[in-house]
């Protein structure tokens, strides 16, 4: 429909090509910087940038016997798993009431609990810091790392998750109790299996963010490294070679967890109307 | 999640309110799903967070916080005068960052809408997502490959001849923080602006233009009043989180382009507390008025569902 608007203005074409040409020039902004961060990691020059000296791997064989780096990942893997945990745990469980319950003020509860998201992650990370350490005396640990990531992570599962269930269609829950399923139940096989992909989402996300936290991190992990606190320190004496290739490793991996974020739901129901299906046949 | 909005629209059934009851659940079960909630936000955001606002009222004495209720540290942060600068320069290269943001994505969103096929649609804006997908701290540090002293600029401007030296006027200072800062933020003002277009009725544009508006006339009269609260939404999500913004500055920004969330660091690195937690919530505050004003805006229910 919108195309037949071409017919109305003589300079309609000219407004085509020029906002094609904008477009374009996004694009190319969105991905050139990333583009030439991959091409430097296969560069042999030394300083990790212009010119081109020639083609070489040897900067990934460094990534891969780098004990630091290997350290900085275990860590990072260990905190984002905690840490989808936990927020993927909370944060579906305080969607039921927020989108299901008489609350009163919920409006004001939903923007209290999407607080820590609006807030400056610096905010939690130096609060938590002068509470953990002057309050309770605490040491800073791995812990308190993963407590401060969670606090910012948990209510981007909330907010997945509610939108979720606000779509919900009650009735489907209502039959299930007419049938004699329990409180439980109905749980189990009526609301999970509806809102799992939801609850999914939000934990692929988590973990997202999780492994890309920084400046909490940096506040409340203590004497230990997460990635991007390696990649940081790295950069901070300047651009080398070593931390292109680790970037590059890096996209690869975040691709491919947007691929399985798309893939594996689709592939899970598929799988389960197989299975089904063969129940029902035999 | 396309079904978020539709809960309005479902009629409730006869028995509705009957079968609901049969659903009820006690206090405890209608309720207990925040308790989790309430101890990770309770003990973990809301207490540091008070203590936080308590020690902006507080004194430092012999390295020791004294709880004297006192205004000083906020006097303190305005009668230093590079803070006060710094505290304003945040501000304003927020808005800048913004606006070219806006700038950027808007002619984008605008030829997604209306030139590219429906069903291309959906492809491209993942096209845009997907950077954002990526390392926050490596896109950053990406562009440190191009502003950089040794990076594709420089070393373009020297190979044209225009320039011997690199010269340093692209990195460490406001507007390598402001262009970076704008590519950051780009794909939420794309999607936002993305998504209340994809609402707008364009035969009243082609009304408009049969009745003699130029493009541009139809564009400021007909289209950016109805399109206005997406405006808001993709104006209130870049702005605020840009002002908190720590790692761009740090990185791009080097001593010239230091923004609020650079100093309150380095307060509270240097163990200046007190001062950190005012200067801390001299941000906090503008973010808060601008959330309350703007609340309307953010009830967006399905931004973050994928």
């Amino acid at each position: 429909m919108p195309r037949e608007l071409e017919v109305v203005s003589p300079r309609a074409g000219l407004m085509r090509a020029f906002l094609s040409g904008w477009a374009a020039l996004v694009y190319l902004f969105l991905f050139v910087p990333i583009g030439l961060l991959v091409a430097f990691s296969f560069n042999a020059n030394k300083y990790g940038t212009f010119p081109f000296t020639g083609w070489t791997t040897h900067w990934y064989g460094q990534v891969f016997g780098d004990y630091q780096i290997k350290d900085a990942l275990t860590t990072t893997l260990r905190v984002a798993i905690f840490v989808t945990i936990i927020s993927t745990i909370v944060g579906t469980a305080a969607a039921f009431p927020l989108v299901r319950s008489k609350l009163p003020f919920r409006s004001g509860v939903r923007v209290g609990m999407t607080l820590p998201i609006m807030i400056p992650g610096l905010l939690i990370g130096v609060s938590l810091l002068v509470f953990l350490t002057n309050v309770f005396h605490l040491q800073l640990s791995v812990w308190t790392a993963i407590v401060g990531q969670s606090v910012y992570t948990t209510p981007f599962v909330l907010l997945i998750v509610a939108a979720r269930l606000q779509g919900f269609d009650q009735s489907l829950e209502r039959a299930a109790s007419d049938l004699g399923a329990n409180t439980f139940n109905r749980l189990r096989y009526v609301v999970l299996p509806l809102i799992a992909p939801a609850v999914f989402a939000g934990a692929l996300f988590a973990f997202t963010l999780s492994l890309d936290e920084f400046i909490i991190t940096l506040f409340l992990i203590g004497g230990s490294n997460t990635l991007p606190l390696y990649i940081y320190t790295q950069v901070k004496f300047g651009i080398t070679p070593e931390v292109n290739a680790l970037a590059t490793l890096l996209l690869l991996a975040s691709l491919v967890l947007i691929v399985l974020a798309f893939v594996l739901p689709v592939a899970a129901r598929r799988l389960r109307l197989a299975v089904r299906a063969r129940r029902v046949a035999s | 999640m396309s079904d978020t909005g539709v809960t309005a629209s479902v009629p409730p059934s006869p028995g509705g309110r009957k079968a609901a009851r049969g659903l009820s659940l006690g206090w405890a079960g209608q309720y207990g799903g925040f308790l989790p909630a309430i101890v990770l936000f309770g003990v973990f955001f809301a207490a540091p967070l008070g203590l936080i606002v308590a020690y902006s009222f507080w004194q430092v004495v012999d390295y020791n916080v004294v709880h004297d209720w006192t205004l000083d540290n906020y006097r303190y942060f305005f009668s230093v005068s590079t803070y006060a600068k710094t505290f304003w320069a945040t501000i304003w290269v927020s808005v800048a960052a913004t606006a070219l943001t806006i700038v950027i994505a808007f002619p984008f969103a605008y030829w997604l809408v209306r030139y590219v096929p429906k069903r291309l649609q959906k492809l491209f804006l993942v096209l845009v997502i997907l950077p954002f997908w990526t390392s926050y701290l490596l896109r950053v540090y990406a562009w440190l490959n191009i502003l950089g002293p040794e990076g594709a600029i420089n070393r373009f401007l020297q190979w044209i001849g225009l320039t011997s030296q690199p010269v340093s006027f692209f990195l460490y200072d406001r507007p390598a923080v402001i262009l970076v800062l704008a590519y950051l933020y780009f794909p939420f003002a794309a999607l936002t602006l993305y998504a209340s277009l994809e609402r707008f009725d364009w035969d009243q544009f082609k009304a408009a233009m049969d009745l003699g508006a130029t493009p541009f006339t139809a564009v400021r009269k007909i289209m950016l009043p109805q399109i206005k609260p997406g405006i808001t939404t993709s104006v209130i999500f870049v702005f605020i989180p840009i002002l908190g913004e720590y790692l761009t500055p740090q990185l791009v920004g080097g001593a010239k382009g230091v923004m609020i969330g650079n100093l309150i660091a380095n307060f509270f690195v240097g163990a200046q507390y007190t001062r950190g937690a005012a200067a801390a919530l001299l941000i906090t505050a503008v973010i808060v008025v601008l959330l309350v004003v703007f609340r309307r805006s953010l009830e967006v229910r399905d931004a973050y569902a994928p």
